[in-house]
């Protein structure tokens, strides 16, 4: 299975939503606390060789995250560590990149997320408690959204409708809102420790997972929203980020400090399905590929990129 | 020093931090006072709880890092797999000086990305390599000995050449970090952690800039409860007319009363002409003035979606909680599906995106219901001024000044409301009243004459003499709305109701001034307590209700008293408030032409009437409608601005320029206005009254733009 060395930390890993064998990985510097960054491009050869670097663009200070663009095929957004927000086009060459820098947030930003289904239109979420709406278009943000009383780490599009999104935060609470309403539509305190990630169930348009600090998965219905619908125990670190499968409805990936990759199926009662423990470090990114059913990847502290079919070892040859 | 000879026992013992493992108190010493000649030794001995690969790596890096400059290419990790090594080799055949040129165009292109400042100061001669390798590897350190759980004892750096705002980095983002790793720890011994590594870099740690954040454990109710409050339809953030009318509240005595505090209050038409405004003004701003209707018919189809829809996957799940997410937005909700239906027009995703399919499927389903109001709304709203604006102003110059202008007034709109909510009334100094026999007798009298400027002196003598007023308070407030001062406008009517918590006309100007800082659940609790004690109709308000208060139980209660008695005017004036909560502007219309034949007399109901034409797009109508509220006061500044907001709605800037400054004239302070002024003189290419505008020279303008 494919294997890529970065020279830096892995922050964060994404499928291209356009080619089945491409994919982004953001990484910084020293862990991301002080240094450069550095956005990969990789694709995988069709035949299973060696996974190649097409482009990489550097940036000043750590890259948190990144997101393709649904547009454009060759965009990519990048969450930066100096609170910009960076558009580099994979068709030009590292030095016309970034084309576009944003610089609204005064603190790091955490992630970045497309608009999947309006595919116009992209959030960022950021240490400086806020959530940014943006188009590619404008110089400005379009839309602020201030409601965390603490650092934002994830805000995610859900995957049906296009105006409706979910920020996890760190004041531990999990918000959901609606990007025509002024204020948050919904306020779930998911956790009693951090919220490091979410994500939206992609077959029940009101399914959503929160990952924290306190090492559990919690799965919400929005519906009836008081009480989780799962709790997923397993990790034995903070869990970094979730992500639901694109292909199979009650499938889950994560991916935390103690250094695995777990699989879940929450609609089972012993919902851990899988474990990967090939990361040395702290395991920070996930993703697994919409165009292509099982493929999924993960990056981590200890610099490698692993891509892998479910089912296999992803350290296997 | 004597920390260290106790710990060391002085110069007897054994030279401090000559072993960490066989002194850990030493080591600590160390860490906390500093050591520098031993550091080069301390290094080295850095613990590492557990045996991790990264420990081989950690030194393997430091000849790696000689490489290129300001390059980063590590040694291939040695992997058990040969896959490793192999994908390895090929990483490193990338042609390397793509790489420098890359980095050349970071430093040059970009801020001076840290790692090169570190380059340029001398190497530290005690440590191996530059100052970046030695930073590397003590992050390292740090997050293993994190890892491991054990306590992070280093030895102080040197100078590392870090910058000020390299060290607030590290301090900001290690202390965020250093909680998502220590979750079962104490805090105190996460700070800990963080401190050691701090000191050691030599960082001051007084001020942590990130703390923790404090009452993180906010009680689920708390939570249900502002969640309630928020879902419902909020009014635009421009509804300062509902505010307007808050703060006047309804005086049995004259019908001016909230009316004139309504229009005063938030801008000429109020919330209509801001929210006009904005959606003339910001294209940008479309996300959020995208029509409300259309966007709360999206979350209706949602709730539809998930109670309706045949198809399993869109099964609701029986709720059992009262007051179920999607039911509330079904009954919220009433609007057309237009937006919903150009969706779905619009053509989906390229891929097999599976869900992304069946979403659009989904949406077909739906029935198509007409709604002209909507159609037309969102076409001629949107595409139409988008156009506009892509055609008239000319040059960049004028869009950005106008851009600008709106920036501008969006964040003193802003600051506005945010002083707003500090609720404290400030009195003015040199008040001639006080000391006046009856200082309320003469504020009213001032009000009634329309000096507005002197009743507000006259009522702060009377409230400071009694603080105790009801009424002086409530005049008071009055007052500041008409003069356009919403923030102690809103403090002097918290101020009346402390004083007289059934005072009707406070309560209502309460219940509009929460709705309009978007604060619903507030503003229901007041409007509820309006009708629970008003004498007639508090029979039909059962006590229950009070705690949990729902837009829709609301209207309906409202709704019976307006059966009860036809008559009063008052209850058909707060169901107009209501229905332009829920955005049901014929309803909201028809409620308003119901009081005004009540009350054909009330100028600030004619304002408003005209403010909910005017949202609802029939801006021709609204103008009418100001126009009969300028026939009955002549002085109506807010009137006369809501018709320069409506024509430069229509596009007819050049017409909406001498209504502003007909207001301005009348009310120099209303800098909403002067906003609203500034924004027209762009459009209509008047650059050359910007001076005036901006210098607030009402002489030259008023000559230059006469009625």
């Amino acid at each position: 299975m494919p294997i890529f060395k970065t020279p830096f930390n892995g922050y964060s890993v994404r499928f291209s939503p356009f080619y089945e064998s491409r994919l982004a990985v953001a990484t910084a510097q020293n862990f991301g606390i002080l240094g450069n960054g550095r956005i990969h491009v990789l694709d995988l050869p069709p035949t299973g060789g060696a996974v190649v670097e097409s482009t990489a663009f550097d940036t000043a200070d750590a890259v948190y995250d990144v997101s393709w663009s649904e547009s454009h095929d060759s965009l990519l957004v990048a969450a930066v560590g100096d609170g910009s927000v960076k558009i580099y086009d994979t068709a030009l060459p590292p030095p016309s990149n970034p084309i576009r820098s944003f610089h609204e947030h005064a603190r790091e930003v955490h992630s970045a997320d497309y608009n999947p289904t309006r595919r116009d239109s992209f959030l960022t979420a950021s240490w400086d408690d806020t959530v940014k709406l943006w188009t590619m278009d404008r110089p400005a943000s379009i839309r602020t959204f201030k409601e965390h009383a603490y650092c934002v780490y994830q805000a995610i599009w859900n995957p049906k409708h296009g105006d409706v999104f979910a920020s996890a935060s760190g004041d531990c609470t999990l918000r959901i809102w609606d990007v025509r309403e002024p204020g948050s539509t919904m306020i779930i305190p998911a956790h009693d420790f951090e919220i490091l990630s979410c994500d939206w169930n992609k077959y029940d348009d009101c399914i959503l997972a929160t990952s924290s600090v306190d090492k559990t998965i919690k799965v919400w219905d929005v519906r009836n929203y008081r009480v989780p619908v799962a709790v997923l125990n397993g990790h034995g670190y903070a869990v970094r980020k979730v992500k639901f499968s694109p292909h199979r409805r009650n499938l889950m990936a994560s991916c935390s400090y103690d250094m695995t990759v777990c699989l879940w199926d929450f609609m089972v009662e012993d919902a851990l399905v899988g474990r990967h423990d090939h990361h040395t470090e702290f395991a920070v990114g996930i993703d697994m590929s919409v165009l292509v059913e099982g493929l999924m990847a993960s990056t981590g502290w200890d610099e490698l990129v692993y891509i892998w079919q479910q089912g296999m070892d992803p350290r296997a040859s | 020093m004597a920390m260290r000879d106790l710990v060391t026992g002085g110069a007897a013992c054994s030279v401090p931090g000559s072993s960490s493992s066989s002194n850990p108190l030493g080591a600590l010493t160390n860490a906390l006072l500093g050591s520098s000649s031993k550091t080069q030794e301390r290094l080295k001995e850095i613990p590492t709880a557990t045996p991790s690969g990264s420990g081989p790596q950690f030194y393997s890096e430091n000849e790696q890092l000689r490489a290129l400059p300001g390059s980063e290419l590590d040694q291939p990790i040695l992997q058990p797999g040969a896959q490793g090594s192999e994908f390895f080799r090929g990483f490193r055949s990338v042609d390397q000086n793509g790489l420098a040129a890359a980095w050349d165009e970071v430093q040059h292109g970009g801020p001076m990305p840290p790692v090169s400042s570190l380059y340029e100061r001398p190497v530290q001669p005690t440590f191996e390599g530059p100052p970046q390798r030695v930073l590397s590897s003590f992050l390292h350190s740090f997050v293993e000995s994190s890892r491991g759980g054990i306590p992070f004892r280093p030895a102080p750096l040197p100078m590392l050449g870090l910058s000020a705002s390299d060290k607030q980095c590290i301090r900001d983002r290690s202390s965020i970090m250093a909680r998502h790793i220590f979750a079962d720890k104490s805090e105190d011994f996460i700070n800990a952690q963080v401190n050691a590594l701090l000191s050691s870099l030599d960082i001051d740690n007084d001020m942590q800039a990130r703390g923790h954040i404090p009452g993180r454990f906010r009680e689920m109710e708390d939570y249900w409860n502002e969640s309630q409050g928020v879902m419902r339809p909020g009014p635009h953030p421009a509804d300062g007319w509902v505010t307007e009318f808050n703060q006047h509240g309804m005086d049995h005595g004259g019908p001016d009363a909230w009316v004139k505090s309504f229009e005063q209050q938030h801008g000429m038409n109020g919330w209509v002409s801001e929210f006009e405004q904005s959606q003339l003004m910001s294209d940008q701003m479309r996300g959020m003035n995208m029509p409300n209707l259309a966007a709360m018919e999206q979350t209706r189809q949602l709730a539809q979606t998930l109670s309706r829809n045949e198809d399993p996957k869109f099964q609701v799940k029986p709720a059992s909680a009262p007051g179920d997410w999607a039911t509330e937005y079904e009954q919220q909700y009433m609007g057309p599906p237009s937006w919903a239906d150009q969706f779905a027009n619009e053509k989906l995703s390229h891929g097999p995106e599976q869900w992304a399919n069946e979403f659009s499927t989904e949406r077909e389903h739906q029935e198509p219901i007409d709604d002209q109001w909507v159609n037309e709304f969102s076409k001629l709203r949107v595409d139409d001024w988008v156009d506009e604006f892509a055609e008239g102003p000319m040059g960049d110059s004028t869009s950005d000044a106008w851009a600008n202008a709106y920036d501008e007034f969006l964040n003193e709109r802003n600051i506005s409301k945010q002083q707003s909510s500090s609720g404290v009334y400030v009195f003015s100094d040199m008040n001639p009243y006080v000391g006046h026999p009856d200082p309320l007798k003469e504020g009213q009298e001032l009000f009634r004459k329309g000096l507005l400027s002197e009743a507000v002196l006259a009522l702060e003598a009377e409230v400071m003499k009694n603080p105790e007023n009801a009424e002086g308070w409530r005049l008071l407030g009055i007052t500041h709305a008409e003069n356009d001062d919403d923030q102690q406008a809103i403090a002097a009517m918290m101020r009346a109701h402390e004083a007289d918590s059934t005072n009707l006309e406070v309560l209502l100007a309460l219940g509009v001034s929460h709705t309009n800082e978007l604060e619903q659940a507030a503003a229901l609790k007041f409007l509820y307590g309006w009708l629970r004690n008003h004498p007639k109709y508090g029979a039909i308000a059962p006590p229950e209700l009070a705690d949990s208060l729902y837009h829709a139980d609301i209207a309906r209660l409202f709704d019976e008293a307006s059966q009860m008695a036809p008559e009063d005017a008052d209850v058909h004036i707060v169901l107009g408030v209501l229905y332009n909560l829920s955005r049901e502007y014929d309803k909201a219309i028809g409620s308003f032409q119901t009081a005004l034949k009540l009350k054909p007399n009330d100028y600030s109901l004619w304002n408003k009437l005209g403010a909910t034409q005017a949202n609802s797009v029939q801006s021709a109508d609204a103008i009418l409608a100001y126009q009969r509220a300028l026939d009955l006061k002549p002085n109506y500044v807010r009137a006369w601005a809501n018709m320069g907001i409506s024509y430069a709605n229509q596009g007819m800037y050049k017409e909406s320029i001498p209504y502003y400054v007909r207001a301005l004239a009348m009310n120099p302070k209303a800098d909403n206005a002067w906003q609203y002024l500034k924004i027209s003189l762009s459009c209509a290419s008047r650059q050359d009254m910007l001076q005036a505008c901006e210098s607030r020279n009402l002489d030259l303008l008023q000559k230059e733009f006469p009625l």
